[in-house]
């Protein structure tokens, strides 16, 4: 009995010990994953700035008018009507606004 | 003898082993509770750090969830002179990534000091060009900063933030309570390196970062603004100008554009004055654009029906010894006329018939003289006098947009009133906050303010404003398929040093809404300052508001309301 006691003891011991030490082994790693995800969080940051930059309108506007040789519509090139479909339309079918570039008029003889 | 000699050792075994344990005691006592206080103290000194810790600011998007600000953590450079072995080596070496003189490097690296500054706020690739240097005495953290992607787009009405994080002007200074991130001290443990384990209590949160606000503002149709505005004060060599674009039915603001423009990036090369946000701050003289408002009040009151007839006085009539002047001479014609082709003589007799306390109580109705309470700082009040300090040509003046200062957002809310059947909304520029999980705070619902008109007089003023559009003033504000009302308005501005009109001195502008019977946009054009000293409202500020008009609608996918001709619709064909 006493021989049981003294070895209960000793691994009780043993489990604290261990206990310890895995909850300093686990804080070491919860740091390093928590540096990981400081140091992705920043990559997110940075490419949704650099994300968000580049995609701003005025940058668009300049890469297709500069380098793609595009232009802006004069006015009155594009109109919007509604359109008007040729069957019956289903109940749940709204009608919907169609851009309607005027270079592009299917009448025309280009 | 022998079992005396045996106990008497064992009496000494005891008593050394019992004086041993004593002292053991004794020690333990004294760390433990004589010295706990202190000792307990040392000890958390060398294993635990405490750090004050921010949470990032909010993040800024537009109506469509597009970021117009945001916060990102970036390094900071500083050294630590007196463990450098050649200050001169590492300045060198350092100039090269960062954007500090090389002599100035040196200078601060020379200093008899532990810790100095080198450059703060660098961007993230500068930071890793210097880590790959890995120099000694050199070292970095990490900050935040303030990153506005779009660069000078929208910049008036964001505002900035300082170099703390701490917003300076526009929605950053407003909604600072919000987009402040949470401030939190936290306690970690460190090891015998210095290496932190973990935080003393694991139920500690990292600090929250700071709201996510949505504006009202939609960046394309901001774009738009800014863009042509731009376009049209550079080419007027004018001094500066304001658009503001707001839904009439909510009083949401789309766009918001002042020019000169400034990007908030760099604040350090911004020009003294560029922050102002002159489309809610500055009152000008509106000059002709007020007579819209008369109109609608001599209408709502019975003064005045579109169809009545007025005598033009061919150009020239005399009220308390001025003389007033039309652009042309006009003989009679109807109401709607005088609105249309902008007549002062027919505006001051509107106003005389409507009689001051009316004419002073529809002024405030429509907004002039208070603030809209749009949720920018800044907001000016105008000018407003009251009928009391009124002189004899006051009425007349006030008719004719003279004597009266408004802001930019009060013009256009008071002719967003009319195209909402009457009803003044506030404006306002952020629509929803949230929190940093993205989870709803507060939305906010359009504010009506009072209604100013009934519907059947704004639908009666909106058909004589078209008609300013279709053979009046501002024909050069139509915009192919849309039934376009609005109103011109040219007014001179006071020399300050005669404290008479200025003959060369004016401010141009156009503001009205489209579609007419059914309005999506209500709009003001301030071009201040044209150089050319013929310019009007219906020829400078007019086409700007047809040209942004236009690309907002499609870009809105607004139907025409009407039949559009070939050769409205192809002039380049």
């Amino acid at each position: 009995m006493k021989i049981f006691t003294v070895l209960l003891g000793v691994c009780l011991v043993f489990v604290f010990v261990w206990e310890r030490v895995d909850m300093v082994r686990v804080g070491y790693q919860i740091e390093r994953l928590k540096r990981d995800k400081t140091v992705l969080e920043r990559q997110r940051d940075e490419l949704r700035v650099k994300f968000s930059s580049l995609s701003a309108s005025n940058r668009i506007a300049k890469l297709a008018t500069e380098k793609l040789g595009m232009s802006l519509p004069q006015q009155g090139q594009v109109i919007m009507v509604q359109s008007r479909p040729s069957v019956t339309p289903s109940a749940d079918v709204a009608p919907a606004g169609v851009r309607v570039a005027r270079n592009y008029l299917p009448s025309r003889s280009d | 003898m022998a079992d005396s000699g045996s106990r008497l050792r064992r009496y000494a075994l005891l008593l050394v082993l019992l004086a041993g344990f004593g002292l053991v005691m004794f020690r333990l006592v004294t760390l433990q509770v004589l010295q706990a206080e202190e000792l307990s103290a040392r000890a958390g000194r060398q294993h635990e750090k405490t750090v004050s810790l921010e949470g990032p600011r909010g993040t800024i998007v537009d109506r469509h969830g597009k970021v117009l600000a945001m916060n990102m953590e970036v390094p900071s450079v500083f050294g630590v002179p007196t463990t450098l072995e050649s200050p001169a080596k590492t300045a060198r070496q350092l100039s090269s990534v960062l954007p500090v003189k090389l002599n100035e490097l040196e200078r601060k690296l020379r200093q008899d000091r532990s810790f100095v500054w080198l450059a703060r706020k660098l961007d993230p690739e500068q930071g890793r060009r210097l880590d790959r240097l890995s120099l000694d005495g050199i070292g970095v953290v990490m900050e935040g900063r303030r990153f506005y992607p779009k660069g000078p787009l929208l910049a008036h009405v964001l505002g900035v933030a300082g170099m703390d994080g701490e917003g300076l002007e526009g929605v950053e200074y407003r909604y600072e309570s919000y987009l402040r991130g949470e401030k939190r001290m936290m306690v970690l443990q460190r090891d015998a390196l210095g290496r932190t384990v973990f935080p003393k209590s694991l139920a500690e949160r990292s600090p929250v970062s700071g709201h996510q606000l949505a504006l009202t503002i939609d960046e394309v149709v901001q774009y738009i603004a800014e863009k042509e505005l731009e376009a049209a004060v550079s080419q007027a060599q004018a001094k500066s100008g304001s658009v503001v674009v707001l839904d009439p039915q909510s009083g949401a603001v789309l766009a918001m554009a002042v020019s000169p423009a400034f990007d908030p990036n760099a604040l350090s090369a911004l020009k003294k004055g560029r922050l102002q946000n002159t489309a809610i701050t500055d009152a000008y003289e509106p000059g002709s654009t007020m007579k819209a408002m008369i109109a609608a009040a001599a209408i709502e009151e019975g003064a005045m029906k579109p169809t009545t007839m007025v005598f033009g006085e061919h150009g020239r009539m005399t009220i308390a010894n001025t003389v007033i002047h039309d652009h042309e001479k006009l003989g009679w014609m109807s109401f709607a006329q005088v609105i249309q082709k902008s007549s002062n003589i027919g505006a001051a007799k509107t106003g005389m018939a409507l009689g001051g306390q009316r004419l002073y109580r529809y002024l405030g109705a429509f907004g002039f003289g208070q603030r809209t309470e749009i949720d920018l700082p800044g907001e000016g009040v105008g000018l407003v006098k009251n009928p009391k300090a009124w002189g004899r040509r006051s009425i007349a003046s006030i008719s004719m947009g003279q004597e009266i200062g408004v802001t930019p957002i009060q013009m256009v809310s008071a002719f967003a009133a009319l195209a909402n059947e009457g009803i003044l909304m506030k404006p306002y520029v952020v629509s929803e906050i949230r929190d940093a999980d993205g989870h709803l705070l507060k939305r906010v619902a359009p504010q009506v303010k009072r209604r100013v008109i009934s519907p059947e007089t704004a639908r009666s003023v909106t058909r004589i404003l078209e008609g300013v559009v279709t053979h009046g003033t501002g024909t050069r504000a139509a915009i192919p398929g849309f039934r376009v009302a609005g109103k011109t308005g040219t007014a001179q501005q006071i020399d300050l040093k005669t404290h008479r009109y200025s003959s060369s001195r004016f401010v141009t502008s156009f503001v009205g809404y489209v579609p007419a019977d059914n309005p999506r946009l209500a709009m003001i054009v301030i071009i201040d300052g044209p150089k050319d000293k013929r310019a009007s409202g219906g020829s400078l500020a007019a086409p700007v508001f047809s040209s942004i008009g236009e690309q907002v609608l499609s870009y809105l996918n607004v139907s025409t309301d009407r039949p559009v001709t070939l050769a409205m619709a192809m002039p380049n064909f």
